[in-house]
């Protein structure tokens, strides 16, 4: 247990390193320009280990002073994060205005049900209400990154490489997250050294990733496409979904015919 | 720890198979035309050859040859006919295909879109993939005849009047897509 924790503090010094060179990065490149909420949330994350670190010092390590300080300040880091993932969304989609309006709704619909569900799921204490709602959130954030990925690729919409790396790194996080919380609600105290470095190697993983991801200057806004008048989709939607619905109804009808034969 | 609990586990494994299938890069369509001309070509190709697709299935045919040939040509004709089946399954796929591929082109440049069509656009192409699937595979399997053809013509008698009118705007649009898609490149950008 004693080189879990050596491990962990020699660990948690390289994610602060980490984290202060993502900044240093964000800034250098001029990439807060482009990711404005995203540098807002690593500048958040900086803050926080130094808070923690401060609290772990003045009132130890299991005061609930401390403890206070370390899931309150996770409030406004998890909401951050929450914002940076809808800003990706929004540089990725924005542009296309009738899909975006669409996307939109739907993001916004499975975020709510998916944290409605992880509430309703979860132990109902009190003891457990900040790490249950955090753990919506991930998992909220986890299922719009999967709802968005599956829209750029179903309507074959461009995604910069440097967007892609970070809502990947924002995905597996968010993943991990839930997985772990989830072993830590059913197990707790026997399980707190273990999660906090597995959590924190997560955390490490995923701003490796974006410091990969950002290592270039990246364009502050991207290039809008030109939309076609508003009538043609209302005239030729339809007529392509009768079409699509003409050949199922012809495959359809020789299948049954085929099973009659046969 | 409660069943309902390990659900986390079952969710997030199935955000991560979506999460995997929806990065990876498509697969390149065959064409790189746009999808206009694919449904042309398309339509074109299916006339072409459907006197011989319909020989190829007819009852007439096959009675004939029951009464007349040995058993190994049977053998052989039925095998060919089952090649033709599933050659001519692909073909239907591959219509259904460009019209998708046209409907997205339309939908990510249009400034307003109904949430009605493009669900029913999502709900036809998962029934034609189920369908698809399975006539396949007893095809291949061996369970079922080769599929009648009636109606083919009624298929791939070309898109109509109002399609063709909106597609001309489409077209002189594409230049610009285009223009925009290659300076994208240029650029570094990456289809998902």
């Amino acid at each position: 247990m004693n080189e879990i924790v050596t491990f962990e503090r020699i660990l948690w010094a390289f994610m602060v390193l980490l984290n202060g060179g993502l900044l240093l990065l964000l800034l250098l490149r001029k990439n807060h320009r482009a990711f404005p909420i995203f540098f807002a949330y690593v500048f958040l994350n900086f803050l926080q280990c130094f808070l923690i670190f401060g609290s772990y010092r003045i009132w130890g390590f299991n005061s609930p002073v401390t403890s206070r300080m370390a899931w309150g300040s996770q409030v406004f880091v998890s909401g951050a994060r929450a914002l940076a993932v809808g800003q990706i969304c929004h540089r990725v989609l924005a542009k296309y205005r009738g899909i975006w309006a669409l996307a939109k709704r739907l993001l916004v619909v499975t975020a709510v049900v998916v944290l409605l569900y992880s509430w309703a799921v979860a132990r109902g204490s009190w003891e457990f209400a900040v790490l249950n709602a955090d753990r919506g959130t991930e998992l909220a954030i986890a299922s719009v990154i999967v709802i968005l990925f599956l829209f750029t690729r179903y309507y074959e919409v461009p995604v910069e490489p440097a967007v892609r790396t970070l809502a990947i790194g924002f995905f597996l996080y968010s993943c991990f997250y839930v997985l772990n919380i989830t072993i830590l609600e059913g197990r707790m105290y026997d399980y707190v050294t273990l999660w906090n470095l597995l959590g924190t190697l997560a955390f490490v993983a995923s701003m490796m990733l974006w410091v990969c991801g950002l290592r270039d200057r990246q364009p502050e806004t991207t290039l809008e496409p030109e939309l076609l008048p508003g009538g043609i989709y209302n005239e030729v939607a339809p007529e392509i979904n009768e079409r699509l619905r003409a050949l199922n109804d012809h495959l359809s009808r020789s299948w049954r015919m085929e099973r009659k034969r046969s | 720890m409660s069943l309902l609990l390990y659900s986390f586990f079952g969710l997030v494994g199935l955000l991560l198979i979506l999460f995997a299938w929806s990065v990876r890069a498509p697969e390149r369509l065959a064409s790189s035309s746009a999808p206009t001309d694919a449904l042309d070509e398309c339509g074109r190709r299916h006339m072409e050859y459907l006197p011989q697709i319909r020989q190829a299935f007819a009852e007439t045919d096959y009675d004939f040859l029951s009464e007349n040939a040995s058993r190994e040509v049977l053998r052989r004709v039925r095998q060919e006919r089952r090649s033709v089946a599933l050659a001519y399954l692909a073909a239907l796929r591959e219509d259904f295909q460009n019209l998708l591929r046209m409907a997205r082109a339309i939908t990510v440049l249009s400034p307003e879109l109904a949430a009605g069509h493009e669900f029913e656009r999502i709900r036809l192409t998962a029934k034609f993939a189920w369908q698809y699937q399975m006539i396949r595979w007893t095809l291949l399997a061996g369970f079922a005849p080769v599929p009648q053809l009636h109606g083919l013509s009624d298929l791939v008698s070309g898109l109509s009047v109002r399609i063709e009118a909106a597609l001309k705007e489409l077209g002189e649009r594409a230049a610009v897509a285009a223009e925009l898609a290659s300076s994208m490149n240029r650029r570094g950008l990456d289809v998902v």
